[in-house]
């Protein structure tokens, strides 16, 4: 179940993103992104999700060939994300937001839902009862009813994950899950990424938060320009005097 | 005319107003749900109407093969055949929804162009009226007479509109057409097909269009041309009751069908159209957004 980037190219007009970055993230793992703005972490990720189709090199999940694949089937595969920007589906509920990601697991279809409401019925109080539960492992079950985007910030974002597991995946992305958290919002968020970890879903995390990555993380890439820089378990990379310079210039700049 | 007469007169404006009223909140609904998902404003739509009422009104003339269809079959053979129009439709626009506005309007124009012309080709520039099933006689309540076929329109409409608000609000496929409306890609993420659930909106809004235009045909006159004037008052009820609204679609349909009857009625019916798009331009001077302006749809 492993997920594997190979030498992947993803070229806008004549400014290339991602320059033949390889990397992988093994089951059970939490693989860091790490890297200055505008390194390509984000665009790696929406790689993997399939919004770009790659200019040249290939994802695979699980020795399969994603890349290239509409984005409702890479979820289909086993994959949710979380992004930068938070992106709640704004005039719904809480519990509405979480729902919708459960669609796929819908046994019923449309004209199922027509013909037999019985069943559809049943089948909603069934995905209702795991949305509320997958709420109250966050937290945030009380808010279920409310507008998603009139909670407060740090709510918020739990909503997102919560809404990324709802997809039931064997793998989620999360980008910078902590911008915008306070210390003590950090700090749960530390503790449920290595819950998610344990209960046997892989992590694929872009985190500017330093103390997080290294507090978490397995193993961490990290990309500069596009490029990949360096990369190993955290204390490998935190004392690579590359990732050093890559983050802090070099010492002739300061 | 004594008050009691001038009262039944009004109620009697009133329901037409809201049965010519429901047909524009029909046909508004199209626009607004095929703007919401693919942020597209599809011109095409007042043709899809005209399409769609042919398609079920020459069953019931027996404009095929003889054949003698009853109207309530004509009228599901109708929406059925039009929401797969919207299907291929759908297909055809699909290139069109990320690009410039001024791109999508001669796309979706000149499509209904080629609709018009087709509607004239094979079933002639000469349009003709069409018999209602109920009885012609009006019912008359306290002094107010109404025509049986209006009031079907009137019910009929409701019913597709309360139904196409539960659907969106409970049916689960209704959740994800609602995401995949609001943010593309998230959906997407979500494992929503997009344009899947697009594709079920044009077939959605061209069905409803056909509905509208079959339970109308008995009191408007049917013609090809229809396309542009029902399709125009359409498109103002959408701008009106707030581009991409639900509700506001229907809002709209309303007050543009009541204020018509009741200038037609009141005032005089040679400015029938220019008061209720007077109107409409007041309404967006106060209020830009429309009556149900959402602010949450935030597609330009």
């Amino acid at each position: 179940m492993s997920l594997e980037i190979e030498n992947l190219v993803m070229r806008f007009g004549g400014v290339v993103a991602v320059n033949d970055v390889s990397l992988n993230v093994k089951p059970g793992m939490i693989r860091g992104l790490i890297g200055p703005n505008g390194s390509g972490k984000t665009t790696i990720f929406n790689v993997v999700s399939g919004y770009y189709k790659p200019t040249s090199g290939k994802v695979s999940f699980d020795g399969k060939v994603i890349s290239g694949l509409p984005a409702h089937q890479i979820t289909a595969l086993g994959f949710a994300r979380t992004f930068q920007n938070m992106r709640l589906f704004k005039t719904m509920t809480v519990l509405d937001n979480v729902l919708v990601a459960m669609g796929h697991h819908c046994k019923t279809n449309l004209w199922q839902a027509m013909l037999n409401p019985v069943a559809v019925q049943r089948e909603d109080k069934m995905l209702t009862e795991k949305a509320l539960h997958l709420l109250s492992l966050f937290q945030i079950a009380d808010y279920a009813r409310e507008r998603a985007t009139s909670l407060p910030y740090g709510h918020q974002r739990r909503v997102e994950m919560a809404r990324a597991l709802a997809t039931d995946p064997k793998i989620v992305l999360f980008d910078e899950p902590a911008a915008g958290l306070n210390e003590k919002e950090t700090e749960w968020l530390s503790e449920t990424l290595l819950k998610i970890r344990d209960s046997g879903i892989t992590i694929f995390l872009v985190e500017h938060d330093m103390k997080l990555v290294m507090g978490i993380c397995d193993a961490v890439s990290v990309l500069d320009y596009g490029k990949k820089i360096a990369e190993g378990d955290t204390k490998t990379v935190s004392t690579d005097p590359v990732v050093i310079e890559a983050y802090l210039g070099k010492e002739e700049d300061l | 005319m004594d008050s009691m007469n001038i009262l039944s007169i009004f109620i009697q404006t009133l329901v037409g107003g809201i049965g010519i009223g429901s047909l524009y909140a029909l046909v508004a609904l199209g626009y607004s749900m095929i703007y919401r998902s693919m942020g597209l404003v599809n011109f095409a739509h007042g043709s899809i109407y005209m399409i769609g009422t042919y398609f079920g009104i020459i069953w019931y003339r027996g404009m095929v093969m003889g054949l003698q269809v009853p109207y309530p079959i004509a009228f599901v053979i109708g929406v059925l055949l039009n929401a797969i129009l919207g299907l291929i439709l759908e297909r055809i626009f699909r290139p069109l929804a990320n690009l410039d506005l001024m791109l999508m309007l001669l796309g979706t124009i000149g499509l209904g162009y080629v609709l018009d012309n087709l509607a004239v080709i094979i079933w002639g520039a000469e349009g003709f009226a069409v018999n209602s099933p109920l009885p012609n006689e009006p019912i008359v309540i306290g002094g107010v007479a109404l025509l049986p076929q209006m009031l079907l329109l009137i019910t009929g409409s409701a019913l597709l509109m309360v139904g196409l608000n539960v659907f969106l609000a409970k049916a689960k496929i209704g959740k994800a057409m609602r995401a995949a409306a609001q943010d593309r890609e998230t959906a997407s993420a979500m494992g929503i097909p997009v344009n899947t659930t697009n594709a079920l909106v044009f077939a959605i809004g061209a069905g409803l269009a056909a509905a509208a235009g079959i339970l109308a045909a008995p009191i408007v006159y049917v013609n090809p041309a229809m396309s542009a004037a029902v399709g125009l008052k359409g498109f103002a009820a959408f701008i009106l009751g707030g581009a991409g609204s639900i509700p506001g679609a229907i809002v709209g349909g309303l007050v543009f069908g009541i204020l018509e009857a009741i200038s037609a009625g009141f005032i005089s019916s040679a400015y029938t159209k220019g008061i209720a798009f007077v109107v409409m331009i007041l309404v967006l001077m106060v209020k830009p957004a429309g009556i149900v302006g959402e602010v949450t749809v935030d597609k330009v």
